[in-house]
């Protein structure tokens, strides 16, 4: 016997339906990190552990140089001369300073969402669960993407993994391993290799790289 | 049109002999005719100019000066001709047809007009009148005439207007060289340079291109270059009902004789006046201003901007004009009646470079974000230039920066600093620097000698009592600068360090910082994270 799904059915249901993913593109070096193979638009990036801010910056850049805008919020200290190296166009980046409580934060954020395809931002501590997932539906359905940059060294409260506000979609949790160039009072920092760990709920299994970067 | 050379510095000068030149920015912007025989030009600078003239005369540049020095001459040409438009102080354009009827001619007019500015004040300047059919030749022809003036002032000949035949505009502008567009029509030189660079060294040259392929290089520019070359006064007009009676109108019931009082109402009506344009997309490029005082006499002027006229600029002309007016009476009626309207599309895509709906979108986010947080809060990206890491970028509020964005497109490509530091730059970039200490194996504090030499390697940095392993270190990078200002000289030292961490996990990590020496102090001013 034949199982009958009527035709408009199918077409109508977004479970039959093809999910096209689309990305926004991202340098080669980078790339091999992510589960498809850029930043998928909607979803949640967090990065971690010391090289959060330039892995952050190098995430961003390509797709900053093709015409997106670029919002920081919160991460007042990040370097601008650092996100110039990496190729993020500055006339289309924007700090945005936000109020510290959860609902004013959440609603800025919205607002910046609406207006940027990227964004950098550090989580406060105050912000709520319900306000943090009022955020990331805005996130889905305007299609930007959020990076999150928490780092102890920022001096930014560092979440654990399970008390985080947000359910990053891939969690990047770098470690740096070694610099060279720099030789006891000769030369300077020129390379490093970064561990980094790949997890988060849209990577089937965690994996860690060892990648080497000349920021 | 009726062209005076140099018209700030005839004013300046204290007699008409004297070598006098204006100066505005340290640039020379007008001089004279003594001044011009000493071989002083237009764009020189102030020291070269009085190198070459010692006892010149130098005047700063005073626009109000200007306009009221031309209002004599505004006056006895209204007299002759009833409408006329002063877009600048030296330069009167009007529209032929009627006056020429009335004298009998172009010609018979033109020289009318040479007559009775020579019996005037303004005998002692050099002025030029020239007529043709568009107002960029008109301008040319004017100022050709004016030079001719020049030339036969020696000689003691009649002053001669430069009349272009009608029905001839278009091949005799055919022939100018593009640079008449830098000078007469408010194109910029860079764009002139260019097309010289392309090969297009006659008007002629720009108008065989055809308007579409000018339009995909150019964009919006390019349009307005092939209308200039082709010698057409026509913009693309816009439909948009004239405003209604209440705008462009109004009448008070108590005659007003302060001046200022009548600017603030002019002020109301030309708000709303060009908030009813701004609400229609479209600009005002031409307006006829009309005064009425209760005696029945009244002024009216034609007002041109090819920017369009603004709220503000509309009041300035109204200032203008009622300085010039030698009224006695009390006013009781302004009227604004709008002669020329097209659409404002050049203007809106060039606020923000960008034509993208991406752009336009973080526009409106901008103003949005402003609107939410303040103007404090969100902040833009321009360069500066310098050595230390915060010196290089400096934020520019948002709300300050929507109208200067060319100069932050620029800031892309920018040269590096001497004495700034090695790529790759910090990733975070402490505004408030931590205090920190950077000791040597025997646990004194490192210090640096007057050449700048460290007075032993760094072996442990004590951040907060917990001390941490220097693996390796680099530097020192110094910094002297403004040694001359006792105020604002500032004097440190740079230094890379990578010290090596222990995570609770038991794993190692290790980490690169900046640390800087200033008044005998170290503090970690960035990490490279």
């Amino acid at each position: 016997m034949k199982l009958l799904v009527p035709k408009t059915l199918v077409a109508k249901h977004s479970f039959f339906e093809k999910q096209v993913l689309e990305n926004f593109a991202v340098s080669d070096q980078v790339r091999q990190l992510l589960p498809d193979a850029g930043l998928v638009r909607g979803r949640i990036v967090r990065c971690c552990g010391d090289a959060a801010a330039s892995l952050a910056l190098s995430l961003c850049a390509r797709a900053s140089q093709q015409g997106s805008w670029l919002g920081v919020v919160g991460v007042s200290h990040l370097g601008i001369s650092c996100a110039v190296e990496h190729g993020v166009a500055l006339e289309r980046m924007v700090f945005v300073h936000p109020p510290e409580s959860s609902r004013d934060w959440s609603t800025t954020v919205a607002a910046v969402i609406d207006g940027f395809d990227l964004l950098i931002v550090a989580v406060p501590e105050a912000l709520s669960v319900s306000d943090a997932r009022r955020v990331q539906a805005r996130l889905q359905s305007r299609r930007s993407v959020m990076i999150i940059v928490d780092t102890a060294t920022l001096s930014q409260p560092n979440f654990s993994n399970n008390a985080h506000p947000f359910h990053a979609d891939v969690v990047l949790d770098t470690a740096t391993k070694s610099w060279s160039g720099i030789n006891n009072g000769a030369g300077y920092l020129q390379q490093r290799q970064v561990a980094i760990k790949v997890s988060g709920r849209r990577v089937a299994r965690a994996q860690e790289h060892l990648v080497t970067c000349n920021y | 049109m009726l062209r005076c050379l140099d018209w700030s510095a005839v004013v300046a000068a204290k007699t008409s002999n004297s070598p006098c030149v204006v100066v505005h920015g340290q640039r020379v912007i007008s001089r004279s005719v003594a001044a011009m025989h000493y071989g002083v030009q237009v764009g020189m600078r102030r020291r070269h100019a009085q190198g070459l003239c010692p006892d010149l005369e130098i005047a700063t540049y005073q626009p109000d000066r200007d306009r009221r020095a031309f209002n004599t001459v505004v006056r006895t040409i209204n007299e002759i001709v009833p409408l006329i438009e002063v877009s600048e102080p030296g330069v009167i354009v009007f529209a032929t047809r009627g006056p020429s009827r009335y004298f009998g001619g172009d010609e018979p007019m033109a020289s009318k007009i040479v007559q009775v500015l020579r019996s005037s004040i303004v005998a002692d300047s050099q002025f030029g009148v020239g007529i043709a059919d568009s107002r960029l030749a008109a301008h040319i022809a004017a100022h050709i005439s004016a030079q001719n003036t020049a030339k036969n002032t020696a000689k003691n000949t009649a002053k001669t207007p430069f009349i272009v035949e009608p029905d001839q505009t278009k091949v005799w502008l055919a022939k100018q060289s593009v640079r008449v567009l830098s000078e007469f029509a408010n194109i910029s030189g860079e764009t002139v340079s260019l097309l010289e660079r392309l090969g297009l060294n006659t008007l002629q040259d720009v108008c065989k291109l055809g308007e579409s392929v000018l339009a995909g290089r150019f964009g919006e520019l390019g349009v307005e270059l092939h209308r200039l070359a082709r010698g057409d006064e026509q913009h693309p007009l816009a439909a948009v009902a004239p405003p209604p009676e209440h705008l462009c109108s109004r009448a008070f019931e108590e005659p007003i004789t302060d001046q200022q009082t009548l600017l603030n109402n002019v002020q109301i009506m030309a708000e709303e006046f060009s908030d009813y344009f701004v609400k229609h997309g479209a600009i005002c490029v031409r307006l006829i201003l009309k005064f009425e005082s209760e005696t029945g006499a009244h002024s009216e002027r034609l007002w041109y901007r090819p920017q369009g006229l603004t709220a503000r600029a509309i009041i300035e002309s109204a200032k203008w004009q009622i300085e010039s007016w030698s009224h006695n009476s009390a006013l009781v009626r302004v009227q604004l009646i709008a002669d020329e309207v097209r659409t404002d599309t050049a203007r809106q895509l060039k606020l923000w470079g960008g034509v993208t709906q991406v752009d336009e979108t973080a526009t409106r986010a901008i103003g949005r974000l402003t609107e939410l947080l303040g103007s404090t809060a969100v902040h833009l990206v321009k360069w500066q230039g310098g050595r230390d890491l915060q010196d290089n970028f400096q934020l520019v509020s948002a709300s300050h920066f929507q109208t200067r964005q060319s100069e932050l497109n620029a800031s892309t490509e920018k040269p590096k600093w001497r004495g700034s530091l090695p790529t790759p730059s910090p990733s975070v970039v402490y505004s408030e620097p931590q205090l920190v200490q950077v000791v040597d194996k025997d646990k004194n504090l490192l210090r640096v000698s007057a050449r700048h030499e460290l007075s032993a390697e760094p072996v442990q940095l004590i951040i907060s009592k917990q001390s941490y392993k220097v693996i390796s270190w680099a530097g020192p990078w110094p910094i002297e600068e403004k040694w001359w200002d006792t105020a604002r000289s500032r004097r440190l030292v740079r230094l890379q360090v990578v010290i090596e961490k222990l995570l609770p996990d038991g794993s190692q990590q290790v980490q690169a910082l900046l640390v800087a020496l200033e008044h005998g102090e170290w503090s970690i001013v960035a990490i490279y994270g």
